[in-house]
C-alpha cells in the first residue's frame, strides 16, 4: 500500500507541474520498470519536472513481478480523496494507463470482499461512483454513451463491471484505433449499459437505504462478478492492458514521426534561407572575424580570397613538384607564370571589392591580425618584401643583385610617394569636418565624402605597386629562382599567418594555461613539420 | 605643420613663372597641351586639392627631379582648364573621371599614376628622365 501512494501522489505531482505527458511516460515505466527496477531510468526519463522525486520514493520496490504492481492501489479513491483535486484526474489523456486502475480497483473489491467487512464494501460501492466522478472532462460522451446505450462504452469502469460479468466477453483490443484506451476496452455495451445503470442504482440506494440491503445486493452482484474473477479477470485485464500499451507506444511514435516530419520542414526551409542568403552575398565566412558587421562587398571578398589561398597552396605545391622532380625551364615557366596570374587574380578580385568597400580592404579585415599589423595600404609592403627575399634569393648574378636593389629602391620611393598622398588626403579630410558651424554641416559632409572616394584610388595604386614589383621579379629572375622565389613568399605569408592563430592561442598567465600551451604545441609541431617540409623544397636548392 | 596649398617643393609652379591663367588660353586644347608637355622636361597637369596628384608630385621630388606643374583648376579661364582636362583624359583613355595627374617627360606622354609607378618598378622611368635631361647621375 505504502508505494502505491508514494505512486499516486507522485502522479499528481507530475501532471500538477503541468505535464500530462511527463505522468504518462512515468505511469508507462512504472509498469514495465518494476520487473528490472527503474528508479534510475525514470530520473533519466524526466521532463525536468519530478523525476527525482519520483524516484526518491522508491517506486522501484513496489514488487519483484509484474503481476504484483496491481498494489498501486488508488489511494485517493479508496480514502474518498476528491477527484477534482487530482490535476490528472481533470485532464485524462488518452494514454493513460487505466488497465491498471480498473484492475486496481477490482482487486480491492476483491481484496474487501475477502474481508467481508461492510466498510469495504461500502467502499467498493463508492469506488465506483468516485470513478466515475473522476473524469469530469469526459462528460459529454462518457454521459451520452451511457445514456444511449451505444455500442461504444467510454468509461473503464464499465468494463470492469462487464468483465467481472462477462467472463466469455472477448476484447479484440488490438485491432481497434482508439481515441482512449477507455474506449477501446469497451466491451458490449447492453453488459455495460446494465451495469452503470445498476451502478446508479446502488448509488442511488447507497445514500438512502439500510446498508445492508444494498451491500447484500453488491454483494450478491459481486459474488456473481467476483466468481470467474481472478483467473479470468486477471487474462482480461492483462489483455487491456497490453493492448494500452500497444496503443500509447502507438502514439509515441506517431508523435516522433510528426516531430520528425516538422523538423525535417524546418531544415529545408533553413537551407533555402541559406541558399537565397548566400546569392545576396551575405554568407560570412570564419576569416576577417567581423562576424555580423562585414558589408556583402566584404564577406564576398572575403570568401574569393578564402578560395584565392587555397589556390595558393595548390599552387605553392605544384611549384615545389616541379622544382623537385626538375622540370624543363620550359615547364616550369608555364608553371611560375600561373602563379603571377594567380596574384594578378587577386588583384583584380581587391580592385573590384575597393569600389563597393575600400574599408574593408584598408583597414585590413580581410587578413590575419598579423599580417594586418603590418599592414600598408591595404596589402604588403612591396620594399619589405623584397627585403626579406633578397637573403633568400642566393645565388644571383651581379646584374641580378643590381635588379633587386634598383627594384627595392623605386618601390621605396613609390610606397613614399602614395603614403605621402594618403596622409594630405587625411589632412584634407581632417580640415573639412573639424570646425566649421553647424549649418554648414551637410556641405561639409557631402565634401569629405567626396574625398573619401579618394582611397579607392590609393589602395588600387598600392596593389598596382604590388603587381608590378612581383612582376619585376619574374623578369629580373630566371624560371628556377623565380619558382623559388614565389615558394619562399607563400611560404613566408603562411608562416605569418600561423603566426596570427599562435598568438591567439599562446599560453597566457590566466586561467587558461593548460589546454592553450597544448594548442600552441600542437600548432608547433604544425609549423615544424611544414618547416621540414619547405626546408627540403627551397634551402636546400639554394 | 603641413599645408596643402603650398607644396614647399623645390620646383616652382608654372601658374607662379608664366603668370595665372596665361597657359590656358583659347586654342584648341590638345595643341595647348602639346605645346606645354615640349616645353620642359617634365610636365605634370594637376589639379591642386588632388591628393593623387600631390603623391605624384612627392614621387618626381623624390627622385630629386624638377617637374613643370600645371594646376588646371587654377587656370585664369576655368573652362579652359576644363578642356584641357578632358582633354587629357581622352589622351589617357581614362574611362572615370579621374584622369589627373598626367605626366609627360621630354614631350612625350607617360600617363597617369598607374603608368607612371609601373615605369618607375620596372626601371623604364629614370633613363627616360636622364634622357629627357631631368635626372643627372
Amino acid at each position: 500500500l505504502t508505494c502505491s501512494v508514494s505512486f499516486l501522489v507522485s502522479v499528481s505531482e507530475f501532471s500538477s507541474a503541468g505535464g500530462g505527458d511527463c505522468a504518462l511516460i512515468g505511469l508507462e515505466e512504472s509498469e514495465s520498470k518494476h520487473k528490472r527496477g527503474f528508479k534510475q531510468k525514470r530520473s533519466r526519463e524526466s521532463c525536468g519536472m519530478g523525476s527525482h522525486r519520483m524516484g526518491e520514493m522508491g517506486l522501484s520496490d513496489s514488487g519483484p513481478t509484474h503481476h504484483h504492481h496491481h498494489h498501486h492501489l488508488p489511494y485517493a479513491l479508496l480514502h474518498g480523496m476528491n477527484p477534482s483535486n487530482t490535476a490528472f484526474m481533470s485532464h485524462p489523456d488518452p494514454a493513460f494507463d487505466f488497465g491498471e486502475l480498473e484492475e486496481a480497483i477490482v482487486l480491492q473489491g476483491v481484496k474487501i470482499r475477502n474481508d467481508e467487512s461492510r466498510a469495504g464494501m461500502l467502499l467498493f460501492l463508492s469506488s465506483p461512483l468516485l470513478t466515475l466522478e473522476m473524469f469530469p472532462s469526459w462528460p459529454m460522451r462518457f454521459h451520452h454513451q451511457q445514456r444511449g446505450g451505444s455500442t461504444d462504452s467510454g468509461s473503464g469502469v464499465n468494463t470492469i463491471s462487464s468483465k467481472a460479468e462477462a467472463s466469455a466477453h472477448h476484447h479484440h483490443n488490438n485491432n481497434m484505433e482508439p481515441e482512449s484506451p477507455i474506449s477501446r476496452k469497451a466491451a458490449s455495451s447492453s453488459s455495460d449499459h446494465y451495469h452503470f445503470h445498476q451502478m446508479d442504482q446502488l448509488a442511488a440506494s447507497n445514500g438512502g437505504a439500510g446498508p445492508s440491503t444494498s451491500s447484500h445486493h453488491q454483494q450478491q452482484q459481486n459474488q456473481s462478478a467476483e466468481k470467474p474473477p481472478n483467473e479470468k479477470t486477471l487474462r482480461r485485464l492483462a489483455q487491456n492492458r497490453e493492448a494500452a500499451r500497444k496503443s500509447r507506444l502507438r502514439k509515441k511514435l506517431q508523435a516522433y514521426v510528426q516531430q520528425l516530419e516538422t523538423s525535417r520542414i524546418k531544415l529545408s526551409q533553413m537551407e533555402q534561407e541559406l541558399q537565397r542568403a548566400r546569392q545576396q552575398g551575405l554568407f560570412l565566412s570564419g576569416c576577417g572575424g567581423a562576424g555580423g558587421n562585414l558589408s556583402s562587398a566584404a564577406a564576398m571578398f572575403d570568401m574569393e580570397y578564402a578560395r584565392w589561398l587555397e589556390d595558393d597552396l595548390r599552387h605553392m605545391s605544384e611549384l615545389r613538384t616541379g622544382l623537385h622532380a626538375h622540370l624543363s625551364d620550359g615547364d616550369l615557366r608555364v608553371t611560375v607564370d600561373r602563379y603571377v596570374s594567380h596574384y594578378d587574380e587577386i588583384f583584380r578580385l581587391k580592385g573590384a571589392a575597393a569600389k563597393s568597400d575600400v574599408f574593408h580592404l584598408i583597414t585590413g579585415m580581410w587578413v590575419t591580425p598579423a599580417e594586418r599589423c603590418f599592414l600598408w595600404m591595404g596589402g604588403f609592403r612591396p620594399s619589405e618584401l623584397i627585403k626579406m627575399l633578397i637573403s633568400q634569393l642566393d645565388p644571383l648574378t651581379e646584374q641580378q643583385v643590381m635588379g633587386i636593389y634598383s627594384l627595392q629602391h623605386s618601390s621605396q620611393q613609390a610606397e613614399e610617394a602614395l603614403s605621402q598622398g594618403l596622409d594630405q588626403l587625411h589632412q584634407s579630410l581632417v580640415d573639412t569636418i573639424a570646425g566649421g558651424s553647424v549649418v554648414d554641416g551637410m556641405q561639409q559632409m557631402a565634401v569629405a565624402l567626396g574625398k573619401l572616394a579618394n582611397l579607392e584610388g590609393f589602395v588600387r595604386q598600392a596593389d598596382n605597386l604590388r603587381q608590378q614589383t612581383l612582376h619585376q621579379l619574374r623578369r629580373i629572375l630566371t624560371v628556377r629562382q623565380a619558382a623559388r622565389c614565389f615558394l619562399v613568399i607563400g611560404e613566408y605569408y603562411g608562416r605569418l599567418r600561423a603566426l596570427s592563430s599562435l598568438w591567439a592561442s599562446r599560453p597566457r598567465d590566466t586561467l587558461m594555461g593548460d589546454e592553450n600551451s597544448s594548442q600552441t604545441t600542437t600548432d608547433l609541431q604544425m609549423m615544424q613539420q611544414q618547416q621540414q617540409q619547405s626546408s627540403q623544397s627551397h634551402f636546400a636548392s639554394f | 605643420m603641413y599645408q596643402t596649398e603650398s607644396w614647399g617643393s623645390p620646383y616652382v609652379p608654372a601658374s607662379g613663372r608664366n603668370g595665372v591663367g596665361s597657359y590656358a588660353g583659347g586654342g584648341d586644347p590638345f595643341e595647348r597641351i602639346e605645346q606645354l608637355a615640349a616645353e620642359s622636361a617634365v610636365v605634370i597637369f594637376s589639379i591642386s586639392s588632388c591628393c593623387m596628384c600631390h603623391a605624384i608630385k612627392r614621387l618626381f621630388c623624390g627622385m630629386g627631379v624638377n617637374p613643370t606643374v600645371y594646376e588646371l583648376d587654377q587656370a585664369g579661364d576655368p573652362i579652359a582648364g576644363k578642356e584641357m582636362e578632358m582633354a587629357l583624359m581622352r589622351l589617357i583613355g581614362a574611362s572615370s573621371a579621374a584622369a589627373l595627374p598626367v605626366v609627360f617627360v621630354g614631350g612625350k606622354l607617360v600617363g597617369a599614376m598607374d603608368r607612371v609607378m609601373a615605369s618607375h618598378i620596372n626601371g623604364t622611368l629614370v633613363p627616360l628622365l636622364k634622357d629627357a635631361g631631368a635626372l643627372w647621375l
